[in-house]
């Protein structure tokens, strides 16, 4: 049977390595997710990855238990990304590299995609990468974490520390935005 | 045309959001069921929904990059908790050389400074001419004595005391070097030997290098299809633009050509009506 993410953090807690490692197991990928669509550079995505569970693994003895596991790792992860973006003083989005962006693109392609289906999704991902890069931060960082990580409004507000209603302001400016952007790079096609 | 104003009483923008998402925390039943109803009468409303679903849609179809240690498998990315726990005062590599012991690293130092002097073929000699240190695979060419400058033979004279320790040094190093590969080996059977962990270490490395290996394999061959369906892709625009450039021109062509053959229907009805002038009476 699937341990919980609290029976495995509390296994962690007791000192039982392997349990911790589950929980890395189970968290990479959404992490890093999170992390690449906020600051949009793989590199620093997998270093902000990585540096969250090492301080998860660091500050788990101080775990209570207030929060979901995933939301703490989340608000560590958004943490380090706003670190990151003010460290770098960026916008918070930089596009990736052509050529970075192709190959990475390509070691995510179905085996039963076509090389013209492999490059015409790259061409949409490109558009809406390029789309949410025009967000402001906390709007594109409340589109990530509804629409890719499924959170509920609460949740959201909850991990940004901010109103409920704050949020589905957010997310309405930036679906707006982001029709726009559309709109416009499908008219210039 | 008539512009369509909505009418809904409350947040507009937060509403289509909640019943974009139907987010339990985004409405109670009754606001729910209210808007639900608003929608079926406000064209804006329907129109902002059915858009935002598009984009939802566009959405869907970003996904980042493979995390590079998926390719192995999942979470490989990550040293384990006990090397987190070794490693809680500062960041940290997928490969620390801490976790093999002090005397096995010595042992690979010593096995690579033997390789590496012996791929470069390090001869060191100490003789009347002073002290040579000599790398690489080519003869020396022998220097005439005579040529050979005041003040270096000085030196040499000078650094005569040294001379005796000097060749004892040399004789050590040739010793060593000789020796090295199969100390090197003889060191790494007795470390493996001695500690098991060095054999998994070993293992592992191996394991590791054979799967970037094949990643990498996998990585250029999908490349080049990509690459290769890119330039189909480009020639088939330029082409195109080919086309589109030829058929302009033909048509400029054509445009002159009828433009000339004009002007030459026209020098001739100059002509035939200049010579019937002429020719009437």
């Amino acid at each position: 049977m699937t341990s919980t993410d609290e029976e495995l953090v509390a296994r962690s807690i007791g000192g039982d390595a392997d349990s911790f490692n589950q929980l890395i197991l189970r968290w990479e990928r959404p992490i890093y997710a999170l992390a690449y669509r906020t600051i949009g550079r793989e590199e620093d995505a997998r270093d902000v990855c990585q540096e969250t569970f090492l301080r998860a693994f660091r500050a788990l003895p101080g775990f209570r238990g207030q929060a979901k596991f995933s939301s703490w790792l989340y608000r560590i992860a958004l943490n380090l990304c706003r670190d990151w973006i003010r460290r770098e003083r960026r916008t918070g989005f930089v596009q990736p590299p052509e050529d970075v962006d192709l190959i990475d693109f390509i070691a995510a392609a179905e085996p039963s995609e076509s090389i013209e289906d492999l490059v015409a999704r790259k061409d949409q991902m490109r558009v809406v990468e390029r789309a949410m890069a025009r967000l402001p931060e906390d709007q594109r960082t409340a589109i990530v974490l509804k629409e890719y990580h499924g959170l509920t409004f609460q949740e959201i507000a909850d991990l940004l520390g901010c109103p409920l209603s704050t949020v589905k302001t957010r997310l309405y400016q930036g679906l707006s935005v982001l029709r726009r952007e559309l709109a416009k790079t499908a008219e210039t096609l | 045309m008539t512009e369509h104003i909505c009418q809904y009483s409350g947040d507009r923008g937060q509403a289509i959001v909640s019943y974009l998402y139907a987010d339990e925390g985004g409405f109670d039943a009754v606001e729910r069921t209210a808007f639900a109803a608003h929608v079926t009468t406000c064209e804006g409303c329907r129109a902002e929904l059915a858009a935002f679903e598009g984009v939802r849609t566009m959405l869907g179809q970003w996904s980042p990059p493979r995390l590079r240690s998926e390719t192995h498998s999942v979470g490989s990315g990550f040293r384990s908790a006990g090397a987190l726990a070794e490693a809680k005062g500062g960041p940290h590599d997928g490969f620390s050389w801490r976790e093999i012991p002090a005397w096995a690293q010595v042992a690979a130092a010593m096995l690579c400074l033997g390789v590496g002097a012996g791929i470069a073929n390090l001869n060191v000699r100490y003789d009347a001419n002073g002290l040579q240190v000599r790398t690489g695979w080519s003869t020396a060419v022998p220097v005439p004595v005579a040529q050979v400058s005041q003040p270096v033979a000085e030196a040499s004279q000078d650094a005569a005391p040294w001379r005796a320790e000097m060749t004892a040094l040399e004789q050590r190093l040739r010793t060593d070097l000789r020796q090295t590969p199969a100390q090197g080996g003889n060191l790494a059977n007795a470390a493996t030997a001695a500690n098991p962990a060095i054999a998994t270490v070993n293992s592992e490395t191996l394991r590791r290098v054979r799967a970037l290996v094949d990643e990498s394999e996998r990585r250029q061959q999908t490349e080049l299809a990509l690459r290769l369906a890119e330039a189909v892709r480009e020639t088939n625009a330029q082409r195109q633009a080919d086309l589109v450039r030829i058929d302009r021109n033909i048509g400029a062509m054509q445009n002159n050509t009828g433009r000339e053959m004009l002007r030459q229907r026209n020098e001739m009805l100059n002509y035939v009506s200049i010579r019937t002038a002429a020719q009437r009476p």
